[in-house]
């Protein structure tokens, strides 16, 4: 009993990993409807940006944020910029999903995933010392601190993305892009800068987490598109285009893995993960708190 | 001594250019893909041949799904799922692989009718991720998995095809050189081309061109969009576990990195994407040129710089979808059109349909 209870708490922050993520590409479906194939490995990108900003100059991951955060906007809007705008110029206004802007992103995965094995080598690597650290034990329960702090990011920025969109000017771009572009351009605003600085927005708030992930997860190249995979999964459950679903979808494979995990061997538990993304398509394919009609 | 009349009817009209076109490329082509082993003894250009078969192959029966209107990152599982299937009936119950082969069709059809029911229905990238996820999940199951009931599934360590006593010889696909092998796959490869241009000329060839070029419209005039995309995936993943079988049988090995992974199905997917995704001879074209470059690219290299053929796939897959979006088939296309009206007189059957028009 205790140890389900440990395991569903555990669960629930290591949802909150998989969340940084998913909301994230949440974010960028939301506003562009493309899916970001190569966010996995766009994560592991700055993920790398942090750990070499400490071994080469001691800056602590959670100091890094400055630099970490800014560069992964500046990479994502250039990637929408360069990259995918041309393919929204080609095709027909009316077509939503270019399964072509699709396979270009698995092209950038493919690029970015292996350029950092090319690069840093197969090697897992971590950061060792940071300004916080420790483990807090309350009861039965032994938590490390910055799981705890990076669950209440998760929290922040979803709540944070939330105000921005509906409160401040910019957020009303973004979603009157999101809802008609035509309409959004009809009246004057720029479409593909706003497409941009959502591409930016979601590469820069999943790095904003990644920054926090850094201090107790060990990072290596080819992790980045078995992530990926579950934000998949996650936003799909969560409801694609929600920023509050893809954290309470994260928090629900989060759990299903751990608590699973206590009964089946973990690979089984990956299973159950795909058996639920599966029923929620079939049940309710806009997921648990999508908009989106399909 | 009966022939000869024939054959100089055939001159005949070979002079006058009576023989369309497009007839005379495919004869060539075939009689010289034919006569190739004979000529090129070496097996490292076997092998090449015989990869660009295979991935043509896998290509085509990817590019199915591709003329439907959707796109699959996961046709590695279904790869697999064939090789595992036939690769296991061989070992445990000393079943042929040539039979195998159609038990290990029939499990990707099982396993293809899951993930695709759910999501074919549905527009969006629904199809692409799950079928992504299955692949992913699989892989991690067979890499952790080492008894499935009684059958060894050999976990990571994979599975080495090797004949044993009452099972070996042609009967059980085993054969001692390359060039069998060489035949089969040009013949598995000449046949789904053949299978993609025939279904292109009934019905559910205009199904697919309606279907993706607008779903929508396409529903409207009464064509079951999920119902079509449904079966043409299940004959998709059919036939990439019968191309699954072939590659267990080839290697003599398999394991959860060569036949479930997602560089496998990345694979697949430029070779059809180079050539031209949603078109008839698209993903051969791109084998022989993608299949070729890697293999060249692999043994140049060896086992140095590992990920950096995938960097190169990668930039490949960006350039074309950037620039070239409908892929080599349509330049190869108009480059044989070109050779006929500049070298081929122009005969009554000139205005029959070009190849693989779009």
């Amino acid at each position: 009993m205790e140890q389900v209870a440990s395991a569903l708490v555990l669960g629930i922050l290591l949802g909150c990993l998989y969340a940084v993520l998913a909301i994230g590409l949440s974010l960028i479906f939301g506003i562009i409807r493309v899916i970001n194939f190569a966010h996995g490995s766009i994560f592991i990108v700055f993920l790398y940006l942090g750990f070499f900003l400490w071994q080469f100059w001691g800056i602590d991951p959670y100091l890094s944020i400055l630099i970490v955060v800014p560069a992964a906007f500046a990479f994502g809007y250039g990637v929408q910029h360069i990259l995918i705008r041309p393919m929204f110029l080609r095709e027909k206004a009316y077509v939503v999903e270019p399964l072509g802007v699709l396979l270009l992103l698995a092209g950038l995965d493919l690029v970015l995933s292996n350029g950092c094995l090319l690069g840093f080598g197969p090697y897992t690597r971590a950061v060792t010392d940071s300004y916080i650290s420790g483990v807090i034990q309350w009861g039965f329960l032994i938590i490390s601190v910055p799981r705890i702090i990076l669950a209440l990011v998760a929290v922040g920025l979803t709540f944070g993305v939330s105000w921005m969109m509906n409160h401040t000017d910019l957020g009303h771009r973004i979603r009157a892009v999101g809802q008609n572009r035509e309409a959004a351009a009809i009246c004057g605003i720029n479409v593909h800068h706003v497409y941009a600085i959502a591409f930016g927005l979601g590469c820069a708030v999943s790095a904003f987490g990644g920054c926090a992930t850094l201090p107790f997860y060990a990072i290596f190249p080819q992790m980045g598109m078995s992530l990926a995979i579950k934000a998949f999964i996650i936003v799909i459950l969560g409801g694609l285009g929600s920023v509050p679903g893809a954290l309470l979808g994260g928090i629900i494979i989060g759990v299903v893995e751990s608590v699973g995990g206590q009964f089946v061997p973990g690979t089984i538990a990956i299973i159950f993960s795909l058996i639920i993304f599966l029923a929620i398509i079939f049940v309710r394919p806009k997921g648990l708190m999508g908009t989106i009609e399909v | 001594m009966k022939q000869s009349p024939r054959i100089g009817a055939l001159a005949k009209r070979l002079r006058r250019g009576q023989i369309p076109f497009d007839r005379i490329v495919i004869s060539v082509l075939l009689i010289l893909l034919v006569i190739i082993p004979f000529i090129l003894k070496e097996p490292f250009y076997m092998h090449i041949f015989i990869m660009i078969f295979l991935f043509g192959y896998l290509g085509t029966a990817w590019g199915l799904v591709g003329q439907s209107g959707q796109l699959s990152f996961g046709h590695a599982a279904f790869v697999g799922l064939g090789a595992y299937t036939s690769t296991i009936m061989f070992l445990n119950l000393g079943v042929s692989p040539w039979l195998g082969m159609l038990v290990g069709a029939i499990t990707a059809t099982i396993a293809g009718a899951v993930i695709g029911y759910p999501t074919l229905r549905l527009r969006g990238p629904y199809f692409a991720l799950a079928t992504l996820a299955f692949c992913a999940i699989l892989q991690i199951y067979v890499r952790n998995t080492q008894y499935l009931g009684p059958f060894n599934l050999g976990s990571a360590w994979g599975l080495s095809v090797s004949p044993f006593p009452g099972a070996e010889g042609p009967a059980f696909f085993l054969f001692g050189s390359k060039t069998p092998f060489y035949f089969i796959a040009l013949a598995m490869l000449v046949g789904i081309v053949s299978l993609s241009y025939l279904l292109n000329r009934t019905r559910i060839g205009y199904y697919w061109r309606a279907m993706r070029s607008d779903p929508d419209a396409a529903e409207s005039l009464g064509i079951n969009v999920g119902r079509y995309r449904f079966m043409t995936f299940l004959m998709s993943c059919a036939l990439s576990a019968i191309g699954g079988s072939f590659y267990a049988q080839y290697f003599s090995f398999i394991d959860p990195t060569g036949v479930l992974d997602l560089s496998l199905s990345i694979q697949i997917v430029l070779v059809g994407v180079v050539g031209g995704w949603q078109t008839v001879f698209g993903p051969m074209i791109g084998s022989f040129v993608i299949t070729s470059i890697g293999q060249l690219l692999r043994a140049q290299l060896g086992g140095a710089y590992a990920g950096l053929h995938l960097v190169v796939y990668g930039i490949i897959l960006m350039l074309f979808i950037l620039y070239i979006p409908r892929g080599l088939n349509a330049p190869v296309m108009r480059g044989l059109s070109w050779l006929e009206t500049k070298y081929w007189r122009p005969s009554r059957n000139a205005n029959n349909e070009k190849v693989g028009r779009q």
